[in-house]
């Protein structure tokens, strides 16, 4: 009897362990699918699902418009405009915003991911630049495909302690007596990209087979001078900090980031061959289970102050004009200025991110280069 | 004693009560087998589909079954020398993580009080606390060009400017996966060696077997499960390593998950998902040989 009392004892614990499994998955399901709460006073309040890069926010942001009108975003981490493409095709309107870059935008409205909408409806519009507000790649007879966030070129950065004399071309990414000093982000459609400005290519995420070719001789004389593929922009500025690096390819404001850490003086230059770049904006996803929370947040989001604030902890220019005049007012313009922040027109002299017809040969060419 | 069957049952009724206690039995398992035939068995077979289409320029992945991506993956050298290379690391790694776990549990059980035993194993898993990432990290400032060794090579006078000889390379990659792959195989063979009774070795030894002697044909033998355990704890995630190439590799400490998930992360799927499904089914086929020559079942049966 002992016997049995055990072996039930045994059965009815695994029972209660399957029951209580299955219980808590249940509860899982409801909880995860419980999004949002209706304020009986005010607007909506919430949470909302946001995929975005790590310098579109901080966190004392994020707390004070918590605070001020209850509305918190809950952020995925976007590691490139591929995976987010991929990602919201997968998920939908489980995501509620994401961002994206340049012509990636236009992808994404062409396949059904995202709203057009008029950004004039928010009050903090009025302080973007005009520019911002009209990018032709960004307008459709059915409205604006994003609010615009920022922009950047992607630049040459070097320790002039170490490398002379003053460089201006990407060929000094190439040079053998730099040879472990480089540190280039890991973005295999990007560092293709602009071996191919070196190359002399005029579109180079649309690159013939050819032109690839070339492109990919260059990154194979490259390969020997990367000390490693940085998997985020604070990987760069620290290896340019303690000097592990003297060369590496970034956005606007490596160098004052690289100062604030107690770094060497960092010099930049616009490579002579011309560069890529990227502008991004914020899009609000079709079908969003949240999507009402997505333009009051950007209401206060996008204040000047948050915005000079944001421009101040991450170094590149922004498209808020408004937040410019609070940094000039408060003494901040030369380096504003510095950093491009009032000629937001010099996107237009950059090639622009976005998906092109030799994405994936660029990837191939990126594996078979930076492989064993 | 009274079984359940005899209670008010007829024979002729046992069979199908049999039946159904066999089924009511089973049902308990129900949340693993979703678990792991919708999260696991499931994505797989995906994989395994998407491996067999391709992707378009639009991104898309598009059913236009061909098995382009996996010729690939056998054709340009660079992914076979990655996978190779990949196979060698944790070929090492799994040695080395064996060679210094297995005497210091072998230490452990045997000279060390059931008391301390503890307090060892628990500060053992401590680094399971922390976060990989956080782990991984911490080595960079140990091996790096401005890293601990660093400062005390030049402390000591050995070398007069920083090396590199540790970091951004193979032997980083290494080491760093050496201490993250210690604790599983220490784990693995504490659970073998602390049931193994050490009289026997004594007993070898008294009939006249050399100490290395009564290791090699007394122990070894009996802690066989442990140690296949260890392998297949520390070699197969290697095969997949991502995080500690990235950190500490550079770009000469490469290994194939790290162009699997370049694969992915520019949306190209259906390459990404031929190279994961090689892979996947490279690990298969050797957990099946070390099943098949190494009696692995005795995992199983001996636990």
């Amino acid at each position: 009897m002992d016997h049995l009392s055990k072996h039930f004892s045994r059965r009815r614990f695994l029972q209660t362990t399957a029951g209580v499994t299955g219980a808590m998955a249940m509860g899982g399901f409801a909880s995860a699918s419980r999004v949002m709460a209706q304020s009986p006073m005010a607007g909506p309040t919430g949470t909302f699902n946001f995929m975005t890069w790590s310098d579109h926010f901080y966190q004392e942001q994020l707390d004070a418009i918590t605070a001020a009108i209850d509305i918190t975003p809950s952020i995925s981490e976007l590691a490139g405009n591929a995976e987010g493409f991929i990602r919201l095709g997968e998920v939908g309107g489980q995501l509620d915003m994401i961002s994206g870059d340049a012509l990636w935008v236009p992808r994404y409205f062409e396949d059904g991911l995202i709203d057009a909408w008029d950004i004039n409806e928010l009050e903090v519009s009025k302080g973007l630049y005009s520019l911002a507000r009209e990018f032709d790649i960004w307008t459709t007879p059915a409205g604006y495909l994003g609010y615009p966030f920022g922009w950047s070129p992607v630049q040459i950065y070097y320790d002039p302690a170490h490398v002379s004399p003053a460089p201006d071309s990407w060929e000094v990414l190439l040079d053998p007596k730099y040879a472990g000093r480089v540190m280039v982000e890991n973005q295999p459609e990007e560092v293709p990209a602009y071996m191919g400005k070196l190359a002399g290519v005029a579109d180079p995420y649309n690159m013939t087979t050819e032109e690839l070719a070339q492109a990919k001789e260059l990154m194979i004389r490259l390969k020997p001078n990367v000390l490693r593929l940085a998997q985020q922009n604070t990987d760069v500025v620290n290896a340019l900090t303690n000097g592990e690096v003297w060369l590496a390819t970034g956005n606007l404001g490596y160098d004052e980031r690289v100062r604030e850490a107690g770094g060497p003086e960092i010099k930049v230059f616009t490579p002579k061959e011309g560069t890529i770049g990227w502008m991004d904006a914020e899009m609000i996803v079709t079908g969003g289970a949240n999507s009402a929370l997505v333009r009051p947040w950007l209401e206060m989001a996008q204040t000047p102050e948050h915005i000079a604030e944001n421009f101040l902890r991450y170094g590149r220019p922004l498209f808020n004009e408004a937040a410019y005049k609070v940094l000039v007012n408060n003494g901040h313009q030369e380096r504003a200025d510095r950093f491009l922040y009032n000629k937001p027109e010099t996107v237009q002299t950059m090639t622009l991110k976005g998906p092109g017809t030799s994405t994936q040969a660029a990837i191939e060419a990126f594996n078979e280069v930076f492989g064993a | 004693m009274t079984s359940e069957v005899g209670r008010g049952t007829t024979p002729a009724d046992a069979p199908e009560i049999g039946q159904r206690r066999s089924v009511a039995r089973l049902w308990p398992a129900i949340p693993a087998a979703l678990v792991l035939g919708v999260l696991f068995l499931g994505s797989m077979a995906f994989m395994v589909v998407f491996s067999f289409w391709r992707t378009d320029a639009d991104f898309h992945l598009v059913p236009d079954w061909n098995v382009d991506n996996y010729v690939k993956f056998f054709t340009v050298p660079t992914y076979l020398r990655t996978f190779g290379k990949t196979l060698v690391m944790a070929a090492a790694v799994t040695v080395a993580a064996l060679a210094t776990a297995l005497p210091f549990t072998y230490f452990l059980v045997r000279y060390v009080s059931r008391r301390w035993q503890r307090i060892v194993l628990l500060a053992v898993i401590v680094p399971f606390w922390t976060s990989y990432l956080l782990r991984v990290y911490a080595w960079q400032a140990i091996l790096g060009e401005r890293g601990v060794i660093n400062q005390l090579l030049m402390g000591l006078g050995i070398i007069d400017a920083p090396t590199r000889l540790f970091t951004y390379n193979d032997l980083s990659v290494f080491i760093v996966l050496v201490y993250v792959s210690f604790p599983f195989a220490a784990l693995a063979l504490y659970a073998t060696l602390e049931r193994f009774d050490f009289g026997q070795l004594r007993a070898a030894q008294d009939l006249g077997a050399r100490p290395d002697q009564a290791l090699r044909h007394i122990l070894l033998p009996q802690i066989r499960p442990g140690i296949i355990t260890a392998c297949i704890f520390v070699f197969v995630p290697i095969i997949g390593e991502f995080l500690t190439p990235v950190v500490v590799g550079g770009t000469q400490g490469v290994l194939i998950g790290n162009l699997v998930i370049n694969f992915f992360r520019g949306a190209q799927i259906a390459q990404g998902a031929a190279f994961a499904i090689v892979i996947a089914a490279f690990v298969t086929l050797l957990l099946i040989v070390f099943r098949r020559h190494l009696q692995v079942e005795d995992v199983v049966a001996r636990g």
